[in-house]
């Protein structure tokens, strides 16, 4: 799996909505959904700007207290799930609009929680799907445990 | 003369939209004629006209409490017609387009977005199994629908009709089609919202018992601002087997498609039965998420706009073909703008129904 490189939002297929702390992720090419908390929600906002993963770690670094390293090791563990997800894309050069990613908040650092990533596939009945292109659920990011076992129903 | 590829493609999909519009008028001239029902739809004059007899039955039950006399300058328009019914063919390019649409679905987005033809001003769609058409021209605010046989359309369809329409026109700007159920009082309601069987339907169902005011079971138009208001698109009910023929055994009379529920969910109009209880909207006060339990009680637990949003958006994306950014950004704008609350359901529903009134009278 590639990591170095700048990532960029697969857009328009994947929609997405940060609220409450939480950025709610959207495939509509899959069906599948996601919800992010935690650091995750600064690591896809520096995605959404364009950063490449030493950017993300000097900046998430810069705002967390935890070891350069070991915040180097989680984000690109979530990296690697946004790539196998098909919600983002890496390229050799910066792809977004925005040229540089936002500096680190001044003040106290932060206590560093590391990031949630739960995976949604209880609605993928809804949209046309070819089978041969279902998603892989094995590994990481975990599927969020599914309440309401009835599917195949639109109300 | 220098012709730009976005011309060019904008001329491909209104040759397409004229090929399907000629249709329709050959459909009109068969019969000799057309008839016309006007509706309020998000409070705004729509004008659906009908060349033969099979949709006007099945598309208008599901809008009655929306019936208004006619406007004299609607703001969209939707022909609907169906083949059989109107006695006439589908052109045979046209035909042939549609059958490949079936074999090579891979040519349709997710949702039955014919990619290849939509751009900014024209929407096509085509849902594959009822086979049936939408397409809508934004600039002219013209829609056709279309479908071999209405004898055919499924209950969902008849249940909440032309939404694929609907929701190109109406959404957009603080506007936005949402799957969600919606009760209330006339001073403000709640938003019900989840998955298919999270509890919507019930839980709509006892509010309805309970004498409560009853705007949708599964989709609705919410409006963000100047405050959040639902606007109820469809009369229509629904009865989820055995388990809720049994709990609202009193509605099991009013069941409109009786011959067909070894197929289909029972579905129910509630405008012919209950016409005072059905609302055409009202101000939303809350966002309720229903999760089933097994305790008798039902309560409420506050949780975060993010938790609403998680359940609003995502079954609300992958039902309306073409809906994205946007409108995930309005339902985030809803969620922001009102308090959520997941409603735990307990056995005894008539207590789920006063445990919503609670919350709206402030108790």
């Amino acid at each position: 799996m590639k990591i170095l490189g700048y990532f960029s939002i697969k857009r328009p297929d994947v929609v997405y909505e940060t609220i409450d702390g939480e950025t709610v992720i959207v495939n509509l090419e899959n069906g599948v959904y996601y919800s992010l908390r935690n650091s995750g929600v600064d690591v896809w906002n520096l995605v959404e700007a364009g950063a490449n993963l030493d950017e993300l770690t000097d900046l998430i670094a810069g705002r967390y207290e935890a070891s350069p390293e070991y915040i180097r090791k989680v984000i690109a563990e979530l990296l690697t799930a946004f790539q196998q997800e098909g919600l983002v894309q890496v390229a050799s050069t910066r792809q977004t609009i925005s040229q540089a990613p936002p500096s680190p908040a001044a003040g106290a650092k932060l206590k560093f929680d590391p990031p949630i990533f739960e995976k949604y596939s209880d609605l993928q009945e809804l949209l046309l799907l070819d089978p041969i292109h279902e998603v892989d659920e094995e590994g990481w990011p975990h599927k969020a445990e599914e309440d309401g076992a009835e599917s195949g129903d639109q109300s | 003369m220098v012709i730009k590829a976005s011309d060019l493609v904008e001329d491909e999909s209104l040759a397409f939209f004229q090929l399907v519009y000629t249709n329709y008028k050959k459909a009109e001239h068969t019969i000799g004629g057309y008839q016309d029902r006007h509706f309020l739809i998000g409070g705004r004059p729509v004008r659906l006209r009908f060349a033969g007899n099979g949709l006007a039955s099945a598309l208008t039950p599901a809008l009655a409490h929306l019936e208004t006399a006619p406007a004299e300058r609607p703001e969209l328009t939707i022909l609907a017609w169906d083949s059989a019914s109107s006695n006439s063919a589908l052109p045979s390019v046209l035909k042939r387009y549609f059958d490949s649409l079936g074999e090579w679905w891979d040519h349709l987005g997710r949702r039955g977005e014919i990619r290849e033809l939509t751009n900014d001003r024209f929407r096509f769609a085509y849902h594959l199994g009822p086979n049936i058409f939408s397409g809508l021209d934004l600039q002219e605010n013209l829609g056709l629908y279309w479908v071999q046989d209405a004898s055919a359309l499924p209950y969902y369809e008849i249940g909440s009709p032309l939404r694929t329409i609907l929701h190109w026109w109406a959404d957009g700007g603080d506007y936005q089609f949402v799957h969600a159920g919606a009760v209330g009082l006339e001073s403000g309601g709640v938003l019900l919202v989840g998955r298919g069987g999270s509890g919507k339907s019930t839980t709509a169902l006892a509010a309805l018992d309970a004498g409560l005011l009853y705007a949708s079971d599964d989709y609705c138009l919410i409006r963000t601002d100047p405050e959040p208001y639902v606007f109820s698109v469809y009369n229509t009910a629904k009865l989820r087997g055995e388990a809720d023929v049994k709990r609202f055994a009193h509605l099991a009379a009013m069941v409109s498609n009786k011959s067909r529920l070894e197929n289909d969910k029972a579905l129910l109009f509630l405008n012919d039965h209950f016409p005072k209880q059905i609302t055409r909207g009202f101000c939303l006060k809350a966002i309720l998420l229903p999760v089933v339990t097994q305790g008798k009680e039902t309560r409420l637990v506050a949780t975060g706009a993010g938790a609403a949003l998680t359940a609003l958006a995502p079954s609300t994306l992958f039902q309306l073909p073409s809906a994205g950014s946007a409108a995930i950004k309005t339902m985030s704008r809803l969620a922001q703008r009102v308090p959520a609350y997941q409603l735990e359901l307990g056995t005894d529903l008539a207590n789920a129904a006063s445990v919503i009134k609670d919350l709206l009278l402030g108790k």
